[in-house]
């Protein structure tokens, strides 16, 4: 595998600063792949920060890649506040039930302790070591389900939706709590000494209107970008499927990098918000970095960078989304290796 | 069709459209009570109606909250008439199972297919969520069904779909059923690959492709 002359951090700041660097910043957004670099179980990493930690650390060090992020499931915070969580032995974790089942029990949703429910401690404590292991040479995040999505999985999606149009005084309510809890645990983030990444599956287009999305989504996403910049740190925000009604919207909520998938256009993301903020994306993760060979990957890597090498803002390279489990390391490395032989600047 | 008659259907698709259950119900009592044939006041109305949703639908005019809302006006129309539909006014319905594959629970997209199958025309036979590959074969046989479709949100159990195909194959059962995949991480190659006959994009598209993949032609093909 390729060597970088440059660390992360190092990279990513002199690229901020518009210096010169070895190569664009790369990020396969690796999650529970990780159990596999080492050899564990999924179901694992339940209740086990170290693991985590260790994992993480493991998989950054094996692919070399920009951004060490602690997650394992988006269902984190919603268990802390109730929700019940599935953990298969070795696969992904998923919400079994939301925290309440009747909407007249709304008024007892409490936000979540970030030191003492669930396994958002355990998640601290993972942050923890990777800062104090890596901290200098690489950024540590640790990520947060935003309010309005995490919102859903408190009463489920269903619920949720038909709640926006018939009774959208609750549905506020939900996400003041859901944003309590997120700006809790974003605080922790930072204390630990690592950076929020903020992910928002439901206030996609592909599941609510765009204006939907500034009615439920928006005012509580940008408190909490808001609280998250009065730390002094900025934040990368995640929203899959479609999106290019809502760009406008994610810069205004504050958002210093827009993470988007494979179902928005990399080239029109640039044109229409390139000039405001950094762009990250897009392979596909499914049918490009799990069921593709390396010269698929490569292809895709290629495009992605000749689609938003020049955005303005800056660019980094990443999957769509999170990488399916039995991601194949090769096509991992071939994502990194296409990034280090492009290099900086770029030459095809 | 009579005036009267004609605004009535039309009543019932706009209850649909505007999501009014309470006016899906009122007008389909008025329908019951004027004595109509139940089931052309859900072809002509409640399924026009959702139709029409769908289509509103892919112009991004409507989302998933407005369909799902839509729906609780067709079902609710639905509950008034079914009890008053001549039994030879039905005509024979094509079944489809339909289901979440096993270790996956998001079912939104599933319900929305199911939804507009059934809007369509279709008898759907819903499995749920989290389903072996070995429920959807049995249950296709047990209901005689055309089609069986397969959803998942999860990328962990797209392999799932690839079982159910190979559990045709080997009891010899694979034409019996035409076997359509769906869902977030699905594409068409993946369709391809696991050798499904169809993939949909999403549910208003479902519904297109079930009713070409049981179309005379194609079902004989």
């Amino acid at each position: 595998m390729g060597e970088d002359k440059m660390k992360p951090l190092e990279r990513l700041s002199a690229y901020g600063k518009g210096e010169t660097i070895d190569r664009l910043p790369c990020v396969p957004i690796v999650g529970n792949t990780a159990a596999r670099v080492i050899g564990v179980k999924v179901g694992q990493f339940r209740g086990n920060g170290p693991l985590i930690a260790q994992a993480q650390i493991a998989a950054y060090q094996l692919f070399g890649y920009d951004i060490i992020r602690i997650f394992t499931d988006l269902y984190t915070q919603a268990e802390a506040m109730g929700a019940k969580v599935h953990y298969p032995e070795d696969e992904t974790a998923y919400l079994e039930a939301p925290a309440i089942n009747d909407l007249a029990h709304l008024d007892r949703l409490q936000p979540a302790d970030p030191y003492r429910d669930g396994n958002l401690p355990h998640h601290l404590e993972a942050i923890g070591i990777a800062v104090d292991r890596l901290g200098t040479e690489v950024a540590v995040t640790g990520a947060i389900t935003c309010p309005f999505t995490n919102a859903s999985f408190l009463v489920g999606a269903e619920t949720l939706a038909r709640l926006m149009l018939k009774e959208p005084d609750k549905v506020h309510r939900l996400c003041e709590v859901s944003l309590e809890t997120c700006l809790r645990y974003a605080a922790a983030i930072i204390d630990a000494g690592a950076t929020p990444s903020l992910t928002d599956a439901m206030s996609s287009s592909t599941v609510i209107s765009p204006r939907q999305f500034r009615e439920f989504s928006l005012p509580y996403l940008k408190r909490l970008m808001d609280f998250i910049h009065g730390k002094g740190k900025g934040a990368t925000l995640h929203i899959c499927g479609k999106t290019a009604k809502i760009w406008e919207s994610m810069v205004e909520a504050g958002a210093d990098c827009l993470s988007i998938d494979n179902d928005a256009s990399l080239t029109e993301a640039k044109l229409a918000v390139g000039e405001r903020v950094r762009l990250m994306g897009n392979i596909h993760p499914s049918a490009v970095m799990l069921q593709g060979t390396p010269a698929d990957v490569r292809r895709a890597t290629l495009s992605c960078i000749r689609e938003a090498h020049d955005n303005p803002k800056g660019l980094i390279v990443a999957s769509g989304c999170s990488l399916p489990t039995e991601t194949p390391f090769q096509n991992i490395a071939a994502m990194m290796e296409t990034v280090r032989a492009v290099g900086w600047p770029v030459r095809f | 069709m009579s005036a009267d008659k004609e605004t009535l259907f039309k009543q019932l698709a706009d209850a649909v459209v505007d999501m009014d259950e309470d006016q899906a119900v009122t007008t389909a009592d008025a329908v019951v009570a004027a004595g109509l044939d139940a089931y052309e006041a859900i072809e002509k109305g409640l399924s026009a109606g959702m139709e029409r949703a769908g289509q509103l639908f892919d112009e991004e005019e409507y989302f998933i909250p407005e369909l799902l809302m839509c729906s609780d006006a067709m079902y609710a129309g639905m509950d008034v008439l079914k009890p008053h539909i001549r039994q030879d006014a039905v005509a024979e319905k094509r079944r489809v199972v339909i289901g979440v594959i096993q270790g996956d629970t998001h079912d939104i997209g599933k319900n929305l297919v199911k939804i507009m199958l059934e809007t369509s025309g279709f008898e759907v036979t819903d499995l749920g969520r989290d389903i072996p590959p070995a429920r959807f074969v049995d249950a296709a046989k047990e209901i005689k069904a055309d089609i069986i479709a397969l959803s998942t949100l999860m990328t962990t159990t797209m392999d799932g779909m690839g079982e159910v195909v190979r559990q045709l194959n080997d009891q010899g059962l694979r034409d019996k059923f035409k076997v359509i995949v769906g869902g977030g991480p699905i594409s068409q190659g993946f369709a391809d690959r696991i050798g499904a006959d169809g993939y949909a994009i999403n549910a208003a598209d479902a519904v297109r492709l079930a009713r070409r993949l049981t179309s005379p032609d194609v079902a004989a093909a």
